[in-house]
């Protein structure tokens, strides 16, 4: 497995193709490109649907591009170049549209990433039977990183290319254990596990990080340069929430983007071979049960309770509401993590018991006498989950790792990393 | 060697010529076709790739490949030309549910066990039968009875295997991928078998 040739230069085929649809005689083309993403705004978001009209159009537009003046004598290679340009230029135009754009995906990444964070506090390579010598730290982390670029680009092409670099590393871990360690070549026995292995801890909490700067920048003008001390505190706490909410690797959405929008002639072979194998990864993750694991079951279901309990800590801990200040959030940011954290159905917490009066009360009906149960309920709220906060983490931590915030809620989803070229456009007089 | 090995096409999902993936009708001369290999974990489904892409068994020697997707042309005696892209699968227990994403669309099926190991045979009867109830109809199927040079070892009948392949329709074979034995006899009988286009 080695690097595609052509991935070596993608943007300079991207600007060529850029360049030639500025060329007047392609004039039809663009419009043809121009009238088909406009087009997408007519109708809502179908997933299957707009797979099929994607890859129809882009057949379309092969047989016009292998007709057109402009690409007279081009050879086979330049006019596939002129579709991997147009396939970047129509995705990216169209990803909004087509990314996670049906709620049912981002509650499935949202899922995934749920369970990944609780996995990542306990599961050890031998749980997946992974031999010492394929246990390389630096390796697996590159491998982590190759796959983490999956969020930083939005053509398809691009995400599934971050997908092969993640698998080479994998591959090259694999044949070096067997050059220097004499451990026989075992095919994908050895390799799945690994890329498991290595998919689960690729949304371990630095990712969160970089998720963090794109987002700084972007409030940085908005809030920072008013120099007001309570707007600065504001916007600390909207990063300390995004951090908490930040956008999980969206692995299914990822997943589900290529296999629609990757040109159907290059989701073949080998590539096809890789991507089988990470929708493989993810399948795994989701059915993952203490029967998948070479792990005792009463052990993977305490190791599940404490992670969760560890994570519903954590958040607690940092929401703005419990921290003493008066940091105005979004009622519907708050109303979510509400709801979460009842739906975790926790009974000793005793959420909407008659020890907490007034969860469901609104706030035109609260008197001046309530202000001071209120506070007395919060103190004791405050105190409570403190208590508790402290006594998970004594409890979990001789056999867990620090916990990973995990996405909840929606309302302060960041928005997608911006690929590198996303500026682009075909700009032209006409 | 009874087939004409070309270097393996390792360019990576790029295009291997211009005929071959651009979706387009298939060249009945040209086949391309994929190959699933299912087997227990230890069983030698790779090392039958590698003898079969590199001309090699020795598992301490310095190969150059993951050995999880490989491919491989052979060309016949009426001047066709098969390229197998094999699709290797996770031999244990815990990915056993996985593997319909792996054969999904897979023109081969190579079902491969251990004679020294009569587990490894019931292994791949489950996998026949997981085949038949949810694979490709027109699958061609092959049952391979891997490690033949470990005689003394022997716990599965030859006679085992050849029933078991004839009542179910498949090819059956006995292979050494240490010693190469039926190696290539494997892969040439499969591409023989494998369903022509029809040719204009």
């Amino acid at each position: 497995m080695e690097a595609p040739a052509a991935a070596a230069s993608p943007s300079v085929t991207f600007y060529d193709f850029l360049d030639r649809m500025r060329n007047p005689a392609s004039l039809d083309l663009v419009r043809s490109i121009k009238s088909f993403i406009v087009s997408f705004s007519f109708y809502t978001a179908n997933p299957e649907n707009d797979g099929k009209r994607v890859q129809e159009f882009f057949l379309t537009m092969e047989a016009a591009i292998g007709e057109h003046p402009l690409w007279a004598g081009a050879t086979d290679e330049e006019i596939d170049s002129a579709l991997e340009g147009l396939e970047k230029y129509v995705m990216t135009k169209l990803f909004s549209r087509t990314f996670a754009s049906v709620p049912e995906d981002s509650k499935i990444d949202r899922e995934i990433s749920e369970k990944i964070g609780l996995l990542q506090t306990f599961l050890k390579p031998e749980h997946l039977d992974i031999p010492a010598v394929l246990r390389n730290e630096a390796s697996w982390l590159l491998a982590e990183k190759e796959l983490q670029k999956i969020n930083s680009f939005k053509a398809p092409r691009e995400k599934l290319s971050c997908i092969m670099s993640c698998c080479r590393v994998i591959n090259n871990l694999l044949l070096n254990a067997s050059m220097s360690e004499n451990h026989v070549l075992a095919g994908l026995d050895d390799f799945l596990p690994v890329l498991i292995y290595v998919t689960i801890k690729a949304s371990s909490p630095w990712i969160f990080l970089h998720h963090l700067f794109d987002h700084i920048s972007d409030l940085d003008v908005v809030h920072f340069q008013m120099k007001k001390q309570a707007e600065a505190m504001f916007v600390m706490e909207r990063i300390r929430f995004v951090l908490l909410m930040a956008n999980p690797p969206q692995l299914h959405s990822n997943l589900k983007f290529i296999q629609l929008y990757r040109r159907q002639a290059k989701l073949v072979s080998e590539a096809a071979y890789y991507f089988t194998n990470l929708v493989s990864a993810k399948t795994f993750v989701v059915d993952l049960s203490a029967k998948s694991l070479s792990m005792d079951e009463i052990k993977f279901e305490e190791s599940m309770q404490a992670a969760r309990l560890t994570n519903i800590a954590t958040q607690i801990e940092a929401s703005p509401t419990l921290q003493g200040q008066t940091i105005p959030i979004p009622p519907t940011a708050m109303h979510d993590k509400n709801k979460d954290i009842s739906d975790l159905q926790m009974p000793s917490i005793g959420i909407g018991g008659s020890n907490y009066p007034y969860m469901d009360a609104e706030a035109g009906e609260l008197t001046v006498g309530d202000v001071e149960r209120l506070l007395g309920l919060y103190k004791d709220v405050v105190t409570k989950y403190r208590s508790l906060c402290t006594a998970v983490r004594h409890l979990s931590v001789s056999k867990t790792e620090p916990p990973v915030p995990h996405s909840e809620g929606t309302s302060f989803l960041p928005k997608q990393p911006e690929g590198i070229n996303t500026k682009i456009d075909i700009q032209r007089e006409d | 060697m009874g087939c004409s090995s070309s270097l393996p096409d390792r360019t990576s999902g790029r295009l291997a010529g211009p005929n071959i993936e651009n979706g387009g009708a298939p060249d009945p001369k040209n086949l391309r076709v994929k190959l699933v290999l299912l087997g227990d974990s230890g069983v030698g489904k790779s090392c039958i790739v590698l003898r079969f892409v590199r001309g090699q068994f020795d598992p301490t020697s310095k190969v150059t490949v993951g050995a999880s997707f490989l491919s491989q042309t052979i060309a016949l005696q009426d001047s066709t030309t098969v390229k197998f892209e094999i699709w290797d699968t996770a031999g244990q227990e815990r990915y056993a549910a996985l593997a319909p994403l792996y054969y999904r669309g897979a023109a081969v099926a190579v079902v491969v066990y251990d004679i020294t190991s009569p587990d490894s045979f019931t292994k791949a009867q489950y996998w026949v039968k997981e085949l038949q109830k949810h694979g490709n109809p027109d699958i061609v199927m092959a049952l391979v009875g891997n490690k033949a040079d470990l005689q003394e070892k022997r716990e599965v009948p030859v006679q085992d295997g050849i029933d078991y392949a004839e009542k179910n329709g498949m090819f059956f074979i006995e292979t050494s991928a240490k010693t190469a034995d039926n190696i290539n006899q494997l892969f040439e009988e499969i591409a023989k078998r494998l369903p022509r286009p029809p040719s204009s």
